[in-house]
């Protein structure tokens, strides 16, 4: 298995640098508000690929309050599978989705995870707890080694989200004109060789 | 083809209540979804977005008939401004009701949002979230003291037997869960109530790091799929082996179903009210977006409603009015498309009706028109075609038409005077001023039939007109104008006056002529066989009577002589002369007669002419002798002009004579040139009655007038090249 230097899917720099200094301007406090991926392993074990991601969570404010206030807030991570072409656009092998649903049990003071693909809950006694578990995604299964060709280069594609569609419908209109409420992390994308 | 099927589906009335009901439909969704109805929340955001991008299409089209709308008024297109006034009356009245409705749903929906929320209830559900709490930590608390003693107990135990011991304590306890493990999770001994639980439950990593740092883990836990809300706690165990791993005891305990029940009711409330409270400013907004979308889209559909009614009802009005501009240029041929059976589709039809009316009667006006034209025409080749001249005049004795024989005979071009009055073309034309006088003292008179005679006197010289008129009548006897027929008959005349005098001449030769000889015979045999038988006072009287007898047969002889000259038809021997050298010529005879003072203008570059020398030389003569006798003063000042005519374009040559005389007597005046006819007391007549038979033999004319200063003037035009069949009947012998 050969891993390769991750990149940025959003590679164009005179965009990112005129959106960078608008949120500069803007919404300075705002900046720390976002999702970031830092590490993405994936391992072959029992001949199915299983993957690792470190991935950091910084809500915002209104994200937060909305939270304590009995808002549950569920979080999207979009995986995509590409087996890149020469001429011709990539070929698309599979997209995943993995929710998790985070939400403030006011009886017992605890922050209840819920996998939403698995349905298992969690009950953190603390926010950072349950973020830095829910930021820890381990031994998800990314795809069987049997549909992959050795001698084949193939590009993964990561992303967390807040899912907006998610929220109660009145928050939802605000939620999409407010950069507070627009948290997801960069696509993180990488190359890997079966 | 495409293009038009698209219009044709997007124009009518069935697309604007489509989208209409579309846009209803979709406003009632995003209500639903607004008010958390369950199945349209997931659509909300979809429905939002399609509601603001039919606001756009809205406001698109809008744009759109409004720049066109524009475009017309400026344009001033027909039916443009009535457009203009239906649209803005319609809006008003759309929007000022909309307007009132959507300001106090406004202030309704956020009061009504506002009354939901109340400090005592919220207080009371604090409380009671207080309360669970209270009611669990003490059981937990319960929960906690017994877990010690467990834990307790577990401490001399070794890990061997740990898991008969878990289950002994497990069972004397109320605890669902009894596990032993190392601070890495390792399990060293579980006890479960529910035997298909093989794998316990374990705490998660950050309880770990928590036991790690000395501090014993207790919590509720909300976890649903183990049938309730559980109590978790987790405590180190004493280590029995100084130096041996240090052990966990995690306990799980069952809250009871009752006291789960209401604390589960406690805590749906509080986080509903909680989370309520929260979105009650985005429900605000969310209300008033979707009232504001509902306003919005209303307004515009009503807006594009009215420029759809506003553009239908002035359409068939719009059409009306090109159709009255149509029929106001001359188009009588356009009809109108039926609109509706109400009233404006009955005033289409009207107009139809009427245009249909119209062009028919403007058809048949054009055929009359046609026919009209057709008679005019035929009239005219008519009367182009007569001899007669024929002019018609209005009621206002105005002239109408004239043939152009009229023209021809009264040398006017009376065309270019269509309408003119009669008092108008004698003040342009004076000749004409006998001809009104007689039409006017006719035509004042008479209303029938009228015949007159008329002389005018113009440049061409006299003319005599037999003038006949009649009035025109329409059917209802209504006075139209008057008809005038004229035939000059001045030559006609002059004719039967030379005819006249050709057959008493020839009479006279005849019947004068003849016994003359036997007459002269028989007095000169008298004289001869009695003269030397009588004596001498017989003879002397017998002598001078048939003297006398002979000399006047001898006069007469020369008179019929001269009469017969003049009677005897013309024989003439033509050459090419030059005028002006035959002038001089017979001139020279007269430059000795002391009376005589010459002035004389021959001009330079005469043409030659063809003529009889001889019979002009005799024209000279005549001329010249005449004004010689008819001159009573010492010194005769004759001025004799020979000039090319250079307003016939030099086809003639005239020649003038003007003398110092006595001129013409006025009463001779149409005379002067008849045989017999002489003012001078030794006349014999003939003079001017031989130049005129001279000139009309070589085809020319002449005139004669009186001059201002005294004195006659006779004037002769001869044509360059002699032409037999010249006419010369309206320039033929004409005198003043």
């Amino acid at each position: 298995m050969v891993f390769t230097t991750p990149e940025l899917s959003n590679s164009r720099p005179l965009l990112r640098g005129g959106c960078l200094a608008m949120l500069l301007l803007l919404s300075q406090p705002l900046l720390a508000a976002d999702f970031h991926i830092h590490e993405v392993h994936v391992r072959l074990q029992d001949q199915v690929y299983l993957l690792d991601a470190d991935i950091d969570y910084q809500f915002s404010e209104e994200a937060l309050e909305a939270l304590h206030n009995g808002v549950p807030l569920t979080i999207r991570i979009d995986i995509e599978i590409d087996r890149p072409r020469q001429w011709l656009w990539n070929i698309n092998l599979g997209s995943l989705e993995q929710g998790f649903r985070l939400q403030y049990h006011a009886l017992s003071d605890q922050y209840v995870l819920k996998n939403l693909n698995s349905g298992a809950l969690y009950a953190y006694h603390s926010l950072w707890v349950a973020l830095d578990e829910l930021g820890m995604l381990r031994d998800y299964p990314l795809i069987d080694h049997k549909l992959l060709d050795p001698e084949q280069e193939y590009l993964v594609r990561l992303q967390a989200r807040l899912d907006i569609e998610a929220l109660p419908s009145p928050l939802r209109p605000i939620a999409y004109i407010t950069p507070a409420w627009r948290l997801k992390s960069d696509w993180y994308q990488w190359s890997f060789k079966p | 083809m495409v293009i038009q099927t698209l219009k044709r589906l997007t124009t009518g009335p069935k697309p604007v209540i489509l989208l209409f009901v579309l846009i209803l439909s979709s406003l009632y969704l995003m209500s639903a979804a607004t008010q958390h109805s369950a199945q349209f929340g997931q659509l909300y955001s979809w429905i939002l977005a399609i509601n603001v991008f039919a606001m756009l299409l809205l406001l698109a089209l809008i744009g759109r008939n409004l720049l066109h709308l524009i475009q017309q008024y400026r344009q001033r297109v027909a039916g443009s401004r009535l457009t203009v006034r239906l649209l803005v009356m319609f809006i008003i009245l759309a929007v000022a009701p909309i307007s009132v409705l959507y300001y106090f749903s406004l202030q309704f929906i956020h009061r009504g949002i506002d009354s939901w929320f109340e400090l005592k209830i919220e207080r009371a559900l604090e409380d009671a979230l207080e309360l669970g709490r209270g009611a669990l930590d003490s059981r937990l608390r319960e929960r906690v003291r017994q877990t010690r003693q467990q834990a307790d107990l577990l401490a001399r135990e070794p890990d061997s037997s740990a898991t008969l011991r878990l289950h002994e304590m497990r069972s004397n306890s109320e605890a669902v869960e009894l596990t032993l493990l190392t601070f890495n999770g390792r399990v060293l001994g579980s006890s479960s109530l529910d035997p298909t639980m093989v794998v316990p439950t374990l705490p998660n990593t950050a309880i770990l790091q928590q036991l790690r740092s000395g501090i014993d883990y207790v919590g509720l836990e909300p976890i649903r799929q183990r049938g309730g809300m559980h109590m978790r706690i987790v405590m180190q165990v004493s280590n029995p082996v100084p130096l041996g791993d240090p052990r966990l005891l995690h306990a799980l305990y069952v809250v009871p179903e009752r006291l789960d029940a209401l604390a589960n009711n406690v805590q749906q409330a509080y986080t509903q009210y909680s989370e309520l409270g929260f979105l009650r400013q985005p429900l605000k907004y969310s209300f008033t977006l979707t009232l504001s979308l509902v306003l919005l889209l209303s307004l515009l559909t009503a807006v594009w409603a009215a420029f759809f009614s506003a553009r239908r009802l002035a359409a068939p009005i719009r059409d009306l009015a090109e159709g009255t501009r149509a029929v106001a240029d001359g188009n009588y041929d356009m009809r109108l498309p039926l609109p509706s059976n109400d009233e404006l589709g009955f005033l289409v039809v009207s107009f139809n009706d009427m245009t249909r009316r119209i062009a028919r009667a403007r058809d048949d006006a054009q055929q009359s028109q046609q026919q009209v034209e057709q008679q005019r025409a035929y009239v005219e080749a008519v009367l182009a075609c007569l001899s007669s001249g024929v002019i018609t005049l209005d009621e206002q004795t105005a002239l109408r038409t004239a043939n152009s024989a009229a023209e021809q005979i009264l040398g006017i071009p009376l065309h270019q005077h269509n309408g003119a009055s009669l008092h108008a073309l004698v003040e342009q034309y004076p000749a004409l001023a006998p001809m009104l006088e007689t039409l006017e003292s006719r035509l004042e008179q008479s209303m029938g039939h009228w015949q007159a005679e008329v002389v005018l006197f113009g440049a061409g010289g006299r003319q005599v007109l037999i003038c006949r008129g009649s009035p025109l009548h329409s059917g209802e006897q209504q006075l139209h104008g008057h008809v005038v027929v004229f035939d000059d008959v001045t030559t006609l005349i002059q004719a039967q006056r030379d005819a006249a005098w050709g057959e008493v001449a020839r009479r006279l030769a005849h019947e004068i002529k003849n016994p003359l000889t036997p007459i002269q015979l028989s007095a000169e045999r008298l004289r001869h066989k009695y003269l030397a038988t009588m004596n001498k006072e017989d003879a002397e009287l017998l002598d001078r009577s048939t003297h006398t007898i002979v000399q006047q047969v001898e006069s007469m002889k020369k008179m019929v002589k001269a009469f017969s000259d003049y009677a005897r038809p013309p024989q003439l021997q033509l050459q090419s002369i030059h005028p002006g050298e035959l002038l001089n010529e017979v001139l020279d005879l007269y430059r000795g007669d002391p009376r005589l003072k010459l002035t004389l203008d021959i001009q330079h570059t005469l043409p030659r002419i063809e003529a009889d020398a001889g019979r002009l030389r005799q024209l000279m003569h005549n001329l010249i002798k005449n004004a010689l006798e008819a001159v009573t003063q010492e010194v005769v000042a004759l001025d004799i002009g020979l000039r090319c005519a250079e307003e016939t374009h030099c086809r003639f040559i005239e020649l003038r004579l003007e003398d110092n005389g006595p001129g013409f007597p006025d009463e001779m005046a149409g005379q002067l040139f008849e045989p017999y006819v002489s003012s001078k007391p030794r006349g014999s007549g003939l003079g001017l009655a031989i130049v005129k038979k001279i000139v009309e033999e070589h085809g020319g004319i002449l005139w004669a007038n009186n001059r201002e200063q005294g004195g006659a003037s006779i004037g002769i035009r001869l044509p360059i090249n002699h032409h037999p069949s010249t006419p010369t009947n309206h320039t033929g012998s004409q005198d003043e």
